[in-house]
């Protein structure tokens, strides 16, 4: 007998652990669903052989939720530690050590930014599963003490031409997920009034069984409301705010830590949350006016691991410990057992600290909310961790133990020297064809059947919208702008990922999508401010997967150290992998950039007739992973880039935008310069002619290949000179490519010709996703 | 008293500083910042109010509040109690239960009522608009906001056409044909009784009650996308028969500053002149 009932009116267990023999610690392991190894479980054998007793069924669990990879990131920290976390800047305010960042918006504004992953939930249930992500990620910024002001989400499934019979069992569509997906943003996202400007689509076969759902979130807060997510002084009280609890959301967090497989479904639908914005949004308004009113010293949301990760947590952080009387806690379902309330992951709740003599304020503005709240315990100055039931004491341990983690240094393959980038590139056969092919892929045409479901200006403070251009018929934008306080200033944000990319070449590909961000925040003229980093893998216990974390990692702690801007927070989302296969290694990256008047701002489409059009940068044979290789199916080098390139590219085009009227830019990426270009024509319905003839290389390649750090821009006439002029003097990459007019956007050089009408690209751009959602 | 016409028809002004303006909001409503804002950018006193500060015990005294301390009231944009029922039914019922009396005297009396989006829905539940009969401006309910023709939750600019000649109090001022405001809705498709509708749509015109029409870059009444719902006649936005009462379903708040390239202002604009005189 590994369990014995322990002698009290309610469900609680002893865990004979003291004489279990390695076999049987596996065994626990598994059967209470720890996802803890047996290294774990001996370590807590050790710990309670000296205690001189068994651990209680509410003990192992806490310690299972707090050592879970989710919660403590035991295989990603000596990594991260190595690399991204390297990059500093003064006005970084607080960065990675809590559930969000917060940096300097201005003299007296902070703004907070989140990212994480919500992949295995939106896998099994993909409305619940998104629509708790938001709900959850809501959290993290609030939780700070700011207003949320801006939804973001990249998201990765796989190919919506998928064959029904080509699913693998216990896998769902991925054009039901999609939908599934949406919805639940759509749904949580716009009921609860915070717009979602930003986000990213991306299809790939390898998402088919395991599809990636981030969610980000920014909010904006005076720098003096800040509050930190750790208790306050011993005496203080906890209260915890919000919904009820229950049985949805149980094991959340090692669920997450472990491979998805074909019954995942069955047993793991009640690791699902259920999400509810209705709640949700009075508990921002009670929070943010509780902050205003400086009621409460410390505050923190309820996600992974539940209740025994935050109260853990928030008094570890303060250097303290806890008292908990579990039988206060609000259920929505009788007889639970003392440890599943404790781990129980429900929704929408809130903990704060309070000081005894503010917690009858702090009661009525809750209640005026009609926002449930109860006290449940309090901070003590033992540092260590009780939990009663009905005045039987269930749990004692040292709080440093539970929320100290492990931390391992994995192994992993190099694969640097496995990269296979021999060009086997060729021209098209048929130009148009391919062109069309290209922008009508559904990773490159229009993202317009989801941002439209998403209100994208609730708040009334989107300034640039996720489409630029003209009414109902809008192109791509690189970047959305916010204006989240009373003066002009603007706070940028974008989405940079392609798993392609990283695929062939994790290190280059993550170069690569650094690049990216900087440019797409540089396009509509802000300065690049910080970022957050999601980093979805495959099963880190193997070493090629390890390998391309690593590589991912360095490729970003190079760039962004070299660049100069901070990473203010990530998460790490491993074993996204099953059976079939992993995913492609899918780092997302949100970037965050500050806009000094957001009246400077500039968007994607074409304005005028007659306009020259520039294209500052360098064009390199470079088609790995990139779009034209997946359409023609070819191969070759992924696009390189060093952070002292981009770093004098972006800071030229900022001064040129300064200098110069600059009435469009766009940032060249999937499809290479033939996209860009006719994204901007989509936008505006004004054709370009343009003349590559100026530029090296063969044609395919100036139409088609990925190379990094390059922008479009279209110009007046009259500056033409002095603007080329701008880059000329810094050695930069500059040349004029033609003209913007007409109904067609064509192609010369030399004697080579192709021309399109912008109806005609329009039509394929608009219709690439809704051939498939309808 | 920048206005010059009050001496002739007599009419006395009241202080800008007198005029109060309430935004409603339940759970879920969330738009009432930005709406409270606009009002406040304009000089004018405006603030969000819970329902539970006009009836709940639980409200300490120096948050309580009657309908009488304001001179309009607003029902702003958002997913009131989560619309999981029908949109706007659940506040409606609310209001309804708690307010009907005051809120019924409030529009006798001239003061001016706004619902936006969510808001307009509130609005037709409420029996409110179209709002036929002037003795009763709580009514029956006569239209419904129906599920957009698209099927899905549409956020997109839209160009309205002022269709309103003098009876509207909040468009008063403007001195535009054709205006942008963002729609951002999933019910937003105006119908009336099955059979009837040509009938509604008579008596709307012949009233004057019918304020904006969802028009295209041309100005022409044109279907989807310009018509992001599928309305009937192309309907965004209607008054009352007295026309103090004005619901739609585009935002004119998110239209409010030029960088935000709409033509919301005039709409707050409108209504604060009228109250001026009231």
């Amino acid at each position: 007998m590994m369990y014995s009932k322990v002698e009290v009116p309610f469900e609680l267990f002893e865990i004979q652990i003291l004489d279990a023999t390695d076999e049987d610690l596996i065994n626990i392991s598994q059967e209470l669903g720890l996802a803890l190894n047996l290294e774990e479980m001996k370590r807590i054998k050790d710990y309670f052989k000296k205690k001189g007793r068994n651990p209680t069924d509410i003990e192992i669990q806490s310690i299972g939720q707090a050592w879970s990879e989710h919660c403590c990131y035991k295989s990603s920290k000596y990594y991260l530690k190595k690399s991204i976390f390297k990059s500093k800047a003064d006005y970084v305010i607080l960065a990675i050590e809590e559930d969000a960042g917060v940096a300097e918006f201005d003299e007296d504004h902070a703004y907070v930014v989140a990212l994480e992953s919500h992949n295995h939930p939106s896998a099994i249930e993909p409305y619940g599963g998104a629509a708790t992500g938001i709900g959850g990620i809501l959290r993290d910024v609030l939780c700070m003490g700011s207003q949320p002001v801006a939804l973001i989400d990249p998201l990765f499934f796989g190919e919506p031409a998928t064959p029904v019979e080509e699913i693998p069992p216990g896998t769902k569509h991925p054009l039901y997920l999609l939908s599934g997906v949406v919805s639940g943003i759509r749904d949580y996202g716009n009921r609860v009034g915070i717009p979602t400007v930003s986000g990213s689509l991306f299809f790939d076969q390898s998402y088919l069984t395991n599809c990636i759902v981030n969610v980000g979130c920014v909010g904006i807060a005076p720098k003096k409301n800040i509050i930190r997510s750790r208790a306050g002084n011993a005496g203080d009280i906890f209260i915890l705010a919000g919904g009820f609890t229950g049985r949805d959301g149980i094991h959340g967090v090692t669920f997450a830590s472990a491979e998805l497989h074909e019954k995942s479904e069955e047993e793991s639908r009640s690791a699902v949350q259920l999400g509810n914005p209705i709640i949700k949004e009075p508990i921002i308004h009670s929070c943010l006016e509780l902050v205003e009113k400086k009621l409460i010293t410390g505050m923190k949301d309820l996600g992974g691991g539940g209740l025994s990760c935050v109260v853990g947590e928030m008094a570890h952080s303060a250097g303290f410990g806890a008292e908990v009387h579990l039988e206060k806690v609000p259920l929505k379902e009788e007889n639970m057992a003392p440890w599943e309330i404790w781990v129980s992951e429900s929704q929408e709740r809130m903990m704060v600290t309070v000081r005894p003599k503010n917690v009858d304020e702090v009661l009525y503005v809750f209640q005026k909310w009609d926002v449930p709240a109860t006290i449940i315990g309090s901070v003590t100055k033992e540092k260590s961790l009780r939990v009663y039931f009905q005045d039987y004491k269930i749990y004692e341990m040292d709080i440093d133990f539970v929320t100290s983690g492990v931390e391992y240094c994995r192994p992993y393959t190099a694969l640097k020297n496995k990269v296979d980038e021999t060009d086997t590139s060729s021209p098209p056969e048929n130009y148009e064809k391919t062109f069309i092919d290209i922008i009508s892929h559904p990773n490159v045409a229009s993202r317009e059947w989801v941002i439209r479901q998403y209100d994208h200006e609730v708040r009334a403070s989107t300034v640039l919208k996720p489409l630029h251009g003209r009414f109902n018929f809008e192109g791509p934008g690189d970047a959305s702008i916010i204006k989240p306080t009373k003066s002009y200033k603007g706070l940028s944000l974008c989405v940079a990922t392609n798993p392609w990319l990283v695929k062939t070449n994790p290190y280059w590909g993550t170069a690569s999508i650094v690049d990216e961000m900087i440019r797409n925040l540089v396009s509509v003229n802000s300065v690049p401010h910080s970022f957050a980093d999601c980093l979805n893998f495959g099963n880190p216990e193997k070493e090629e997967r390890m390998g391309e974390f690593v590589e991912c990692v360095e490729a970003m702690g190079w760039m962004v150290d070299g660049i100069g801007i901070p990473c203010l927070s990530g998460n790490v989302s491993l074993y996204n992998e099953t059976v079939h296969g992993s995913i492609a290694p899918t780092p997302s990256l949100l970037g965050l950039g500050l806009i000094d008047d957001i009246r400077n701002s500039i968007t994607s489409d074409l304005k005028r007739k007659g306009d020259p059009i520039v294209l500052i940068g360098e064009t390199k044979k470079e088609f790995g992973g990139s779009l034209y290789s997946a359409v023609t199916g070819a191969n070759g080098k992924v696009p390189r880039t060093s952070p002292e390139l981009l770093k004098s590219y972006s800071d030229a085009m900022l001064e040129s935008f300064n200098e110069f009227e600059v009435v469009a830019c766009h940032d060249l990426s999937e499809g290479g310069l033939a996209v860009g270009i006719a994204e901007m024509c989509i936008g505006s319905g004004i054709g370009a002619s343009i003349d590559l003839s100026g530029m090296k290389e063969e044609t395919y390649t100036k139409l088609f290949s990925e190379s990094n750090t390059r922008w479009l821009v279209e110009i007046k006439e009259s500056d033409l000179s002095d603007y080329l002029s701008l880059f000329n003097s810094k050695g930069l990459n500059v040349i004029v490519l033609g003209a913007t007019g007409g109904n067609n956007l064509t192609f010369t050089d030399g004697a080579f010709s192709f021309s399109l009408s912008v109806e005609e690209i329009e039509q394929a751009w608009r219709t690439g996703i809704t051939r498939y959602t309808g | 008293m920048e206005n010059g016409d009050n001496e002739v028809h007599g009419v006395i002004f009241v202080d800008v500083g007198e005029i109060r303006v309430a935004v409603f909001r339940i759970e879920g409503t969330n738009c009432e910042d930005e709406t409270v804002k606009a009002f406040s950018e304009l000089g004018i006193y405006s603030e969000a109010v819970h329902l539970k500060q006009f009836y709940s015990d639980m409200i300490r005294d120096r948050d309580q509040r009657s309908i009488s301390d304001y001179n309009c009231i607003v029902f702003p944009g958002g997913f009131s109690a989560g619309d999981y029922i029908r949109a706007g039914a659940i506040f409606s019922s609310r209001v309804k239960s708690v307010l009907f009396n005051d809120l019924k005297d409030f529009v006798i009396d001239g003061y001016p009522v706004l619902g936006i989006c969510n808001g307009f829905q509130i609005l037709a539940e409420l029996g409110m608009l179209p709002g036929f009969d002037e003795d009763k401006p709580i009514g029956t309910v006569e239209m419904a906001l129906s599920i957009n023709d698209s099927n899905k939750f549409e956020c997109r600019p839209s160009l309205l056409k002022l269709e309103n000649k003098e009876k509207c109090v909040f468009t008063k001022t403007l001195r535009k044909n054709i205006v942008m405001f963002p729609v951002a809705h999933a019910e937003g498709k105006v119908t009336f009784p099955m059979g009837r509708e040509e009938e509604y749509v008579d008596r709307l015109r012949v009233n004057d009650q019918i304020v904006f029409r969802y028009v295209d870059d041309h100005g022409d009444y044109a279907s989807y996308p310009w018509n992001p719902n599928g309305s009937l006649y192309n309907i965004a936005g209607l008054c009352n028969v007295t026309g103090n009462v004005f619901g739609l379903m585009p935002h004119p708040e998110r239209a409010f500053y030029e960088y935000h390239g709409g033509d919301g202002r005039f709409i707050f604009e409108s209504v604060i002149e009228y109250l001026k005189k009231i």
